[in-house]
């Protein structure tokens, strides 16, 4: 076999090996490969950190729903509450103003009742002066005696309760 | 009927001598220089216009680079990082190496088929594991041969065959690459002599030498195969050995 012939084929091949091999690593790996690396560890730097990124614009719009339907919630509780205290003080409102306003009517119905009574006892009392009056114009034509207006009076009165 | 070891023959191209040792320029060194070219090639093209979304070319080349990434954080950890270049360059060049001497017609030269130069690359190994162990761990990188909790006796026994198994290391990486490049180059070269002479018998010409060539179809997708399982067993091996200089266990 050739490949034991070492006196012949060891030293040359050994020698252009390492030749061979220190080109290669020191000049064509050397020059090529760290490039590579660098650009490998890029690649995955820049996926991990899209992956990180995505993961935290997920998480930050998760909390933004979730404060969004927070607020909402709330909001609608303030709602709720706003419109039960309106309704409340409406009808206070209401109750008042119908107070007023019926204070109001009451008012105006005494008066008028009480004009109404005045306004009986005059026409009464017209009515009695004018009976009186009558009487003793009757009876100073019929028996010529003079009655006083007070005596007339009287008698009108009794006739009349009686 | 051709010699199968004829294959194997290094031919000086340029007699050179350095200090009195041969350092010819032979068929072996031009195609270690023809793998050193392809692999520059195959690099400077694949990282000329680094893009975060690679091309074909960036593809490859991050593809075979992922790979011997991979191999190193598995078996040695994070530290393992800092000898991504030394064992990425060891395996593409005994993939390459491996590779194109499987080019058929061309007269193509399979380096890794030579111990020579198969225990370079395995020394390479060797000399970077224990520089990396000494320097690392100074003499109790000792202790990566002595089990732990044994009997002083049985230790002192298990002590001897590990640093036996520590020193034969680098041979049988040699060996184990060497001897299946060679054997798959025999093989390929007997059946490629059979097609020829079972070829060409007289009274049936061709007819025979069918069944010899579709073995050697075969033959040639397992030797493709092999070229690059063994880079990969020889990148592994590498990887595991620098795993021990590096984490002792």
């Amino acid at each position: 076999m050739p490949q034991f012939d070492f006196a012949h084929v060891f030293w040359p091949q050994l020698f252009w090996l390492g030749l061979s091999f220190a080109v290669l690593y020191f000049v064509i790996v050397r020059a090529t490969l760290p490039k590579l690396g660098t650009l490998v560890d890029a690649r995955e730097n820049k996926i991990s950190g899209d992956v990180a990124a995505a993961r935290a614009a997920k998480e930050s719009a998760d909390a933004v729903s979730a404060a969004y339907h927070a607020k909402l919630e709330a909001t609608r509780e303030e709602a709720r509450a706003a419109i039960t205290a309106a309704k409340a003080v409406a009808a206070k409102e209401s109750e008042v103003t119908l107070a007023q306003a019926q204070a109001g009517t009451d008012g105006a119905i005494a008066a008028a009742e009480a004009r109404i009574a005045t306004a009986v006892r005059d026409a009464e009392q017209a009515l009695r002066d004018v009976a009186a009056e009558g009487a003793q114009a009757i009876v100073a034509r019929l028996t010529g005696a003079e009655v006083a207006i007070d005596s007339a009076r009287a008698q009108v009165d009794a006739q009349i309760a009686g | 009927m051709a010699n199968p070891m004829e294959q194997f023959e290094v031919v000086k191209q340029v007699p050179l001598a350095l200090a009195g040792y041969d350092i010819s320029f032979t068929n072996s060194s031009l195609w270690m220089v023809i793998a050193l070219a392809a692999i520059s090639i195959f690099l400077f093209v694949g990282t000329s216009k680094l893009a975060l979304v690679p091309g074909r070319w960036q593809a490859s080349v991050e593809y075979l680079y992922d790979f011997v990434r991979k191999m190193m954080d598995e078996n040695v950890g994070p530290e393992g990082r800092r000898f991504v270049p030394l064992v990425f360059s060891i395996f593409i060049f005994v993939l390459f190496c491996n590779l194109l001497g499987l080019i058929p017609w061309i007269g193509a030269f399979t380096p890794t088929s030579h111990v020579s130069v198969t225990l370079g690359l395995a020394l390479i190994v060797f000399i970077t594991v224990c520089i990396v162990g000494f320097s690392r761990h100074g003499l109790h990188f000792f202790s990566l041969f002595w089990p732990k909790g044994a009997n002083p006796v049985l230790g002192v026994f298990v002590f001897t065959i590990e640093v036996l198994s520590f020193l034969s290391r680098p041979f049988t990486l040699a060996i184990r690459l060497f001897a299946n490049m060679t054997a798959g180059h025999v093989l390929l070269k007997v059946f490629g002599t059979f097609v020829v002479t079972l070829g060409s018998f007289g009274a049936l010409p061709y007819v025979f030498g069918v069944v010899p060539l579709a073995v050697n179809v075969a033959l040639t997708a397992l030797e493709v195969l092999i070229a690059v399982v063994q880079a990969y067993v020889f990148a592994l091996l590498a990887s595991l050995y620098l795993n021990d200089a590096v984490n002792l266990h």
